[in-house]
């Protein structure tokens, strides 16, 4: 039998293919419904324009939340996210590594909002407790002295690329497919009903026409442009939020201003960095995602009131995600802060009288499988289906990722097999040969950013400096000479490295793009490629 | 007569070997290494067009204004004899036509001069010529040269395996780990019998840059004379071979001239003297064992750009210049140091000293700020040197540049001086 990669999709997208939920966005919330429908034996197709989780999933801070940051500004969401922890923490524990959270309280902080917080808390059922500071700082030495009070909660840094790669396989392993780069055109309207779409494969440039009994619009961001297609118009407003990597990881757990939701208020240990977290400004639209230098100042200025001189370290990298907010009344205002982790479902049979289709709006990556049971449970009684939920208390394993995360590849690289040390392509992220050539057997692995979804290849300290060349060389190798030459190529790799420095291109920052710069155009000649 | 240099990259180590040549006392200060590992070993000099016809043409604020074209063409000569000389390394090439290099990526890099036996362009296209592939060498990936030379419309004749004694057990094989054993004579003897058959009619072999740092030209002829092969050198990242050769040679040519060369130490300011601010009578440094001074008649700062440290920019939007404070120009807002991609013109590259014809750091209303201190090399404003292909030109020709402009006054003075 020929080795299949086990997350490849079962059958090929094909024209006139028919079922039962169509789901459009390959964000946590799409995979969410299709995971969720097809554990119910729903038939579904997600359809993603880029990648999954290449949208705000993927341009997240990686905390699970407790809670415990909704306690007073929305019991609900707050309470939803508590229960949601445990569940995730079971079903996915294999993206999830228990940091745990403190609250910390500054002198910059309001004084009277540890009590009112702590109120809440207990109000709501949070678990929050009261630590003494020493204690803290015994198990963080980096923390500031000048903390008044610290307190602990039940946070944990989620890895939303791997929970997405898990979500995929669980799907496709259920029998439905996920089409990455394909692309809704059109919605095709039978009288009151929705009744399929028209996909573009981007890269082939086919067309296909697929046959749904339900649209789900979870395009995040792109969600109004989706809406349109059905000649729905949603009236969306748009948050941008700014995150910043640095290149280190100072410490372990996950650190949250005791103070209420604002601009910088959280730092994450994920990986083998630390991201800081996150801004809050309204933009146009999806693709709105420039960051401003004064982000990147007021994160590293809040960041070092808990951890003094954090700013001497060298920064990573920065990226920004876009919230879309429902906003009934066309007011920016109402949707900001507030309840950017709220979510609207929109029923558009009983909106508008446009029956088959649903668009969500909003939501938070911790709460993500409530609102999935939430919005299957909704169209399966529009389809008169009465199967029950069973993402509670459905593990989301997948044993080929074992070697995703560091701690696993450094266990793998100091068993008995000495090979994976000769042959490492990335010595940031520790990817090996083997590694590579597995990824490259998932068809939908077509470029090299692919890979670093996959693999995290390119995403360490030196930013694809070492690894671009070795990858590449490897491909060469295994893959045949067309499939090189169109997509396989480093400039626009190193191109997206660059984007993501450039924002705190200063440093030791600026060091390693010159680096790369001197490396991959004199050392080894490359150019920008003429336009096609 | 004491001339101290500050840097041990090319430009420093040049600045010093013609210092010494012309009979001065110097000291090289470093506080790490230059970038001579990281480099091709090639001197890039204008690789966009033919540097004798475009360099008069440049930018009053561009380096190579400042230098002017008989310093360069005086500097790679200077440059051409040393290295031949003193390390047996003939560099190839001249002003006005530029040679293209085939890279490890199997792309084209244009410079001036390139280093014995590198693969280059025009000899390559004579004649056929076979790759040599090395199991588990890092960096190396015949496969995708052969493509890329193929699609260049050189003719491949094939890829043969040919196998590494020794090779390191628990890590990967580097091109530096076999040019240490192609050092060693009975190695290479064992090496060259075990490739011969594999090499049987092959006349033209291009091969990774690992041939030795030391016996280079001696292994070269024993592959011709063994083997039959002539052999051009790919040089490979992550420490290049051609880079240390290169490094090498100067190193141990500056010690023969009696250049005093300290190691780790970080320069930290300049001392001054009776002059009035006029003149820099030393430099403040810092090494592991203490501070200490060092006095100088004459400052040659090659302390690099910003992957050095010898220029940092900072988060509040400023460049500095840490050692001197020289004053630098650079956009006040630091989003418009670097442009979207990193295959464009980058403004913060030409971030850097401005220096009058002498090199000496102006201040701000273009006056010289010490009559006696020079830069060279990578702080040099006016040049992103990634995107014009002219950083070793640079680094050489400000060298010899500042190194004249300097010492000649000095003799002047110290001739004058015996004869009152």
């Amino acid at each position: 039998m020929p080795h299949q990669n086990p997350i490849s999709n079962p059958a090929p997208l094909r024209d006139g293919l028919s079922t039962d939920l169509l789901i459009v966005g390959g964000g946590v919330n799409g995979l969410g419904v299709a995971w969720d429908a097809s554990l119910r034996g729903l038939k579904v197709i997600v359809v993603e324009q880029a990648d999954v989780g290449q949208g705000t999933t993927g341009r997240y801070h990686g905390l699970l939340h407790s809670g415990a940051r909704f306690a007073v500004s929305d019991p609900q969401t707050a309470a939803d996210c508590a229960s949601e922890n445990l569940i995730l923490r079971r079903i996915a524990a294999g993206c999830i590594e228990d940091t745990g959270g403190y609250y910390l309280a500054t002198p910059a902080d309001p004084v009277d909002y540890a009590d009112r917080w702590l109120a809440a808390c207990l109000l709501n059922k949070i678990p929050a407790e009261e630590i003494p500071v020493e204690r803290a700082r015994r198990f963080e030495p980096s923390l500031s002295p000048r903390l008044s009070r610290a307190f602990q909660v039940n946070d944990a840094a989620l890895d939303s690329f791997e929970l997405a790669r898990r979500l995929v396989a669980a799907i496709r392993r259920a029998g439905g497919l996920v089409c990455v780069h394909h692309r809704v055109s059109a919605l095709i309207r039978d009288g009151d009903r929705i009744t399929g779409a028209e996909i573009v494969d981007l890269r082939r440039g086919v067309k296909s026409t697929i046959g749904a009994s339900f649209v789900v619009n979870v395009a995040g961001p792109w969600a109004q442009a989706v809406a349109r297609l059905a000649r729905i118009d949603l009236p969306l407003t748009y948050a941008k939020g700014t995150m910043v990597a640095m290149a280190s990881r100072p410490v372990h757990t996950v650190l949250n201003r005791c103070k209420p939701p604002s601009d910088g208020d959280i730092i994450v240990p994920i990986g083998s960095v630390i991201v800081l977290g996150t801004t809050d400004e309204p933009v146009h639209g999806p693709t709105d995602l420039r960051i401003h230098p004064w982000e990147i100042d007021l994160l590293l200025a809040e960041a070092e009131f808990i951890l003094p001189g954090l700013r001497q370290a060298r920064v990573l990298r920065a990226w920004a995600g876009i919230r879309p907010l429902f906003d009934a009344t066309s007011s920016f205002e109402t949707g900001r802060r507030g309840t950017p982790l709220g979510h609207a479902l929109l029923d558009h049979e009983k909106l508008s009288g446009c029956a088959g289709f649903v668009s969500i709006i909003g939501g938070n990556l911790t709460t993500f499988r409530s609102l999935s049971e939430k919005i299957v449970d909704l169209i399966c009684s529009r389809l008169e289906r009465t199967q029950p939920s069973l993402t509670k208390t459905t593990g989301l394993a997948l044993e080929e990722s074992g070697h995703y995360r560091l701690p696993s590849r450094l266990e793998r690289m100091r068993g008995a097999d000495s090979s994976s040390t000769s042959n490492l392509v990335c010595e940031c992220e520790l990817i090996d040969r083997e590694q590579i050539l597995l990824a490259l057997d998932d068809p939908d692995n077509m470029d090299m950013d692919a890979l670093r979804r996959d693999l995290r290849l390119g995403m360490g300290p030196c930013q694809a400096a070492f690894c671009a060349l070795r990858t590449y060389g490897l491909l060469t190798d295994q893959l045949h000479t067309a499939r090189i030459q169109k997509e396989w190529r480093i400039q626009p790799f190193l191109e997206e490295r660059w984007k993501g420095q450039r924002p705190v291109g200063w440093g030791h920052s600026l060091r390693q793009m010159d680096l790369s710069r001197r490396l991959y155009q004199e050392f080894l000649g490359l150019r920008q490629e003429k336009p096609a | 007569m004491r001339i101290v240099v500050v840097g041990a990259g090319l430009s420093g180590l040049f600045a010093a070997i013609l210092s010494a040549d012309l009979g001065a006392r110097v000291t090289l200060v470093a506080e790490g290494r230059g970038s001579l590992a990281l480099s091709h070993g090639g001197i890039e000099i204008w690789g966009k067009a033919s540097p004798s016809r475009a360099l008069p043409k440049l930018q009053a604020n561009h380096p190579y204004a400042k230098i002017g074209l008989p310093a360069l063409r005086a500097a790679l000569g200077e440059f051409q004899a040393l290295v031949e000389d003193w390390g047996g390394l003939r560099y190839a090439g001249n002003l006005s036509r530029n040679l293209s290099l085939l890279t490890a990526a199997g792309e084209l890099r244009r410079m001036g001069l390139a280093p014995p036996a590198a693969s280059n362009f025009d000899q390559l296209k004579l004649k056929p010529f076979t790759i040599g592939a090395v199991q588990g060498l890092l960096d190396y990936f015949p496969a995708l040269i052969e493509q890329k030379a193929s699609s260049l419309g050189l003719k491949v004749q094939g890829v043969i395996d040919l196998p590494v004694l020794d090779a390191p057990a628990k890590r990967a094989l580097s091109a530096v780990d076999l040019a240490r054993m192609f050092d060693q004579k009975p190695w290479r003897t064992e090496l060259l019998r075990t490739w011969k058959p594999p090499l049987s009619g092959v006349s033209r072999l291009l091969l990774p840059a690992f041939l030795g740092f030391k016996d280079f030209n001696a292994i070269r002829e024993e592959f011709l004379e063994e083997l039959g092969c002539t052999v051009f050198e790919v040089a490979l990242p992550s420490s290049s071979v051609p880079g240390l050769r290169l490094e090498r040679v100067l190193r141990s040519r500056a010690l023969d001239l009696g250049v005093e060369v300290i190691d780790g130490v970080q320069a930290k300011g300049r001392i001054d003297g009776p002059s009035r601010g006029k003149r820099v009578a030393g430099l403040a440094l810092s090494s592991a064992g203490g501070q200490r001074q060092l006095n100088a008649d004459i400052i040659i700062l090659a302390s690099g750009g910003f992957l050095h440290g010898g220029l940092e920019a900072l988060q509040e939007h400023a460049v500095r210049e840490p050692i001197f404070q020289l004053p630098l120009d650079f956009p006040q807002d630091r989003t418009l140091w670097t442009s979207a991609s990193p295959f464009n013109l980058q403004p913060y590259a030409e971030i850097g000293v401005r220096v009058d014809k002498q090199l000496r750091p102006l201040d701000q209303r273009g006056r010289v700020m010490f009559e006696n201190l020079h830069a060279i090399g990578g702080i040099l404003a006016g040049s992103d040197r990634t995107h014009e292909g002219t950083r070793q030109g640079i680094d050489l020709s400000s060298a010899y540049k500042a190194v004249h402009a300097a010492i000649k006054p000095l003799r002047q003075t110290a001739s004058s001086r015996r004869l009152k």
